[in-house]
């Protein structure tokens, strides 16, 4: 059972399996060493990136709220170069392949990033996530700055919101796969500090929002999906595969289980045919 | 650090806590005070739970009847994540240990109270005095929100404060006047603080009067926003001190108190 999520890039990013974490979930790959048979996976995707050092929104950056969590960390992340330094003789270790997640920021910045990641031979593909405000003209510069620069397959992850509104723009532009969608964001109020926090949320609600998006973009583009959004259990991963993804991108419920995540891949692996 | 399931053995109650008893040999053995392992109690995100007593292959956590932990009953099965975290790290030389705690942060503290006892001999290696000191500043609205004083080690020379005077002193652990926690800072060579973080303030504030100079982690405090993942990767439980921003899962949940922001 293999998936290639680019079929008509020059290398391909053929995953033995269909099932991943999802960026900003599973950190930069080695957190979770301990508690993930990684080995059991399709890929790992690690992010996100920025091109510079970004400490991140102040405390609290998660707020529970009844149906899930939302969760802002402000693209916390130690920049590119100090990532690589670190995690590229890592990557290269891992047993299935990885795909690094690059914050959508501005083309420049797209542009910069995925040129320096195009020369990692550990990374077997990119995933750019556009931001949630974007634009069709937006993302098409977005998109276009990281395809002209990037080695490697390039997945473009869609806002939730815009998805169908975007998803043509962006393999227009150059994505060899779509992933549909990155958490809706909410905004909770924060009662000791007094304040509104703004973030993106994780929970089992998000599923059907995502299911629908993924739906609708199915119909209108025909490169690989990858479905997003609340899955928690073999079923919500089967839901995706048969509304037309080809892989699955496990979110907040590795927090949770990270065990779930092996558990996911193997049963899927066992049962269903891919996409 | 593992996922694996506990056994709970025993509930009970110790004061106004629920004390619960986990079977967990190859995570009690990593646990620390001020170490946490996160639970599957059926919320969305795992509860951290930290040991108020420390065997070989079991530990005790002391709940608020109002947690969700305290539904668990004994023969139930429960999901861990652990040991995580950095706990409190006592200097080799230490000789006069200061807790400070309010009543409902107790818990957490309570495996360096009872250190002497859990590990015998620990404080008659070279650098330790056989008389370990172990001093406890101890907060709470009322005399109904303590632990069982008693139940403490009768080497730890506890002082209490109350809000309402219904046990020991009426006065607050930040009350000047007192010169309560001035007194024992200056005493103490170590001090390990468990309480609301928005008391940390003051609190750095009367160290760096009474001991400039000190040395890092003189003074180590617990700070616990919610978490999510609990090893890092969520960026989530994000902690400001002087030089950034820190994650209480991995970095802390103990940071130097004169660090945080």
């Amino acid at each position: 059972m293999t998936i290639d999520l680019a079929p008509n890039h020059k290398a391909g990013l053929v995953l033995a399996n269909p099932v991943m974490p999802a960026a900003g979930c599973f950190g930069l790959g080695t957190e979770y060493a301990r508690l993930v048979e990684v080995e059991a996976l399709g890929a790992l995707v690690v992010g996100p990136l920025t091109a510079h050092p970004r400490r991140g929104a102040e405390s609290p950056r998660l707020v529970p709220t009844p149906a899930g969590v939302l969760l802002h960390t402000g693209l916390a992340n130690p920049g590119l170069s100090a990532v690589l330094r670190r995690y590229a003789r890592v990557w290269a270790r891992s047993p299935v392949p990885v795909i690094v997640h690059v914050a959508g920021t501005a083309p420049d910045e797209v542009a910069s990033c995925c040129r320096r990641l195009a020369g990692v031979e550990a990374i077997a593909g990119l995933e750019l996530g556009l931001p949630d405000t974007a634009d069709p003209d937006e993302a098409t510069a977005i998109v276009q700055a990281a395809h002209a620069s990037a080695g490697q397959p390039l997945i473009v992850r869609l806002p939730l919101v815009w998805a169908d509104a975007l998803c043509q723009a962006a393999v227009e532009a150059g994505a060899d796969a779509l992933t549909v969608a990155a958490p809706p964001r909410g905004t909770a109020w924060y009662a000791p500090g007094n304040h509104f926090i703004t973030g993106r949320l994780y929970g089992p609600f998000v599923l059907p929002l995502a299911l629908r998006a993924l739906r609708r973009v199915a119909a209108l583009v025909s490169v690989p999906l990858v479905g997003c959004g609340g899955i928690h259990t073999v079923e919500d991963a089967q839901a995706f595969l048969r509304a037309g993804a080809a892989a699955v991108q496990i979110d907040g419920a590795v927090w949770r289980d990270p065990a779930c995540l092996a558990h996911v891949a193997r049963t899927l692996s066992s049962t269903v045919e891919p996409h | 650090m593992i996922q694996a399931g506990a056994l709970i053995t025993d509930i009970g109650t110790s004061g106004p806590f629920v004390r619960v008893t986990f079977a967990a040999p190859a995570i009690a053995s990593g646990l620390a005070a001020g170490r946490f392992v996160l639970a599957d109690l059926g919320g969305y995100l795992r509860a951290p739970l930290f040991p108020a007593r420390i065997e070989a292959e079991e530990f005790d956590v002391l709940i608020s009847p109002r947690h969700a932990a305290a539904a668990l009953q004994p023969g139930a099965d429960v999901d861990l994540i652990g040991p995580l975290g950095r706990g409190f790290e006592i200097p080799a030389a230490t000789e006069r240990l200061l807790l400070v705690a309010s009543a409902d942060h107790l818990p957490v503290l309570l495996p360096l109270a009872y250190q002497n006892h859990q590990k015998p001999g620990f404080w008659e290696k070279p650098g330790f005095s056989t008389g370990f000191a172990i001093a406890l500043l101890l907060s709470a609205p009322t005399a109904a929100d303590l632990y069982p004083i008693r139940l403490l080690p009768p080497a730890v020379e506890v002082t209490i404060v109350t809000a309402d005077g219904s046990a020991g002193q009426r006065s607050s652990i930040l009350k000047r006047s007192d010169d309560l926690l001035p007194d024992l800072v200056r005493w103490a060579d170590c001090a390990c603080i468990a309480g609301d973080p928005a008391t940390y303030p003051a609190l750095a504030e009367i160290v760096r009067e009474v001991r400039a100079g000190s040395g890092r982690r003189f003074a180590q405090a617990l700070v616990v926003p919610p978490v999510a993942c609990g090893v890092g990767a969520c960026q989530g439980c994000a902690v400001s001190v002087a030089r950034g921003t820190r994650l209480a899962c991995t970095d802390g949940p103990v940071f130097d108190l004169l660090e945080l922001r």
